[in-house]
């Protein structure tokens, strides 16, 4: 599903990742893991397109990424959902709207669109607060609704960075079993975390980088 | 709302400056039917030579016959412009003044009234002696027609320019107050026209409705200064003409495409960005 040869990133001067081989499987569940400034996020941001390497391919679905077009890159896109740690949700449009956002850029009839974002929040548990703003949520509620939003498109690939970052342990258990059963459902996904705590136990492969290297690799 | 209040005060400055054009344009015009032309014509003319002149004279473009002065008319006037003196004349045995028709024009700045090759083809007909008119009142009258539009056209280019500046950098603002929603759209796989689209349409009704809004204020500030208010006022007289159907069509319009062509060049910037 992900295919990574030879990847190297800098900003300047900076070297924030260097020489990086990786495959990752369809249907995996990938931690990335490492300290901050390690070069998580940018390799994230990578194979989400955001970002251009220096050098290196990187392949998604057998889609060379650094050969991409403008357009294309659009397309595949909504291939592959996106979580923050910051949730990206817009403050002044409701849960639904949110929601419904990931369909609307696709150009999908309204009926579908109901019908997919009903599904997609009583995935994540929340479809009675479709009517709600954001900033009336929790955070762990915030969360999910920017889960619904990644996955309505019913993605390849579902990123997520730091997704538990603002969330308190019982919030972070309850995402993590939901990314689990969004993986169970044939979703790759790949979570870039700094917590040890997530980690523990998890029975997953857990990739580890430090100064844009890989230091480590635990294979579930 | 912001960027509607800048259009819209950038239009009225456009529109205020149209409306002086139009008005200065119009006393400039007036000014210019103070030209006259002289045609003297022969002694001992012959009627029909007469009749043929003065067909020909009727047929010029922007031209109106003010009057035929005979021989007669013309030696009492000059008697009367010598005032004290014109006892002078009494010696004369013959009028040696030329009968002549006095030509006036309408519209000097019309492109298709050339007093010069008026002047060389009346004096080439039968009859004719001589035409006269003021060379150095038209050059002096073309020459302010000229300052006036050249000048006209400057401010109205650096205005326009201005606006568009202003219009640009106001909706840019915009932009980016919208830069987290615009971000989240690129996230879920917005194309980049599915995103330009709205600010390109808002810009253009932004654009519209600023050029409709300072059109109105331009009108109610006219009223105010029309001729009405100022002879309320005890003011003298001034006739101030307001902007024509077309002048305002191309108000709002300019405003329109300002609107839409700052919000492309912002969208543009903000893109590259």
């Amino acid at each position: 599903m992900i295919q990574i040869y030879r990847l190297s990133k800098s900003f300047g001067t900076n070297i924030v990742l260097d020489n990086i081989g990786l495959r990752i499987r369809r249907g995996e569940f990938v931690f990335i893991t490492g300290p901050s400034g390690a070069g998580k996020t940018t390799f994230l941001r990578l194979i989400f397109g955001s970002e251009r390497p220096a050098s290196g391919q990187i392949l998604i679905n057998g889609i060379n990424l650094t050969r991409i077009r403008k357009p294309n890159l659009d397309l595949l896109r909504r291939k592959i959902g996106f979580v923050f740690q910051d949730f990206k949700l817009l403050n002044n449009k409701t849960v639904y709207q949110n929601v419904a956002l990931a369909l609307e850029v696709t150009g999908e009839r309204p009926t579908i669109i109901r019908k997919k974002v009903h599904q997609a929040l009583r995935a994540v548990n929340l479809a009675k607060k479709q009517k709600a703003y954001p900033l009336q949520l929790s955070g762990g509620e915030q969360q999910r609704v920017a889960i619904a939003r990644a996955i309505i498109n019913d993605p390849l690939i579902l990123i997520a960075d730091e997704p538990t970052g603002n969330l308190d342990p019982d919030i972070t258990r309850e995402i993590i079993l939901l990314f689990r059963s969004i993986n169970l459902r044939g979703t790759t996904v790949v979570i870039a975390t700094h917590s040890r705590e997530l980690l523990r136990d998890t029975g997953q492969r857990i990739i580890a980088l430090n100064q844009g290297k890989i230091t480590e690799e635990i294979r579930e | 709302m912001i960027s509607m209040g800048t259009i819209t005060i950038s239009m009225l400055l456009l529109g205020s400056f149209m409306l002086l054009s139009v008005n200065l344009n119009n006393w400039l015009k007036e000014w210019g039917e103070g030209l006259t032309m002289s045609v003297y014509l022969e002694d001992g003319i012959d009627e029909k030579d007469k009749q043929n002149i003065e067909k020909k004279l009727l047929n010029i473009q922007g031209a109106d016959i003010k009057g035929f002065i005979s021989k007669e008319q013309a030696m009492i006037h000059l008697k009367e412009s010598l005032g004290a003196q014109s006892g002078l004349l009494d010696g004369l045995k013959m009028n040696p003044l030329p009968s002549s028709f006095e030509l006036v024009f309408k519209e000097v700045d019309d492109p298709g009234i050339d007093p010069r090759q008026i002047k060389g083809s009346l004096e080439e007909m039968e009859g004719v002696d001589e035409v006269q008119y003021s060379e150095q009142w038209i050059e002096r009258f073309e020459g302010v027609m000229f300052v006036f539009r050249v000048v006209g056209f400057i401010i109205g280019g650096l205005l326009c320019i201005a606006v568009l500046f202003i219009t640009a950098n106001t909706i840019k603002l915009a932009i980016y107050s919208r830069r987290d929603e615009i971000e989240i759209y690129k996230l879920v796989g917005a194309t980049d026209s599915f995103i330009k689209i709205p600010f390109l349409i808002e810009g253009a009704i932004q654009g519209i409705l600023s050029g409709l809004a300072a059109f109105i204020i331009l009108f109610f500030v006219y009223l105010v200064f029309s001729e009405k208010t100022v002879h309320l006022l005890g003011l003298p007289v001034i006739e101030i003409a307001f902007l024509s159907f077309k002048n305002a069509l191309f108000v709002v319009l300019l405003s329109l495409s300002l609107g839409f062509t700052g919000a492309l060049i912002a969208i543009g910037r903000f893109f590259k960005a």
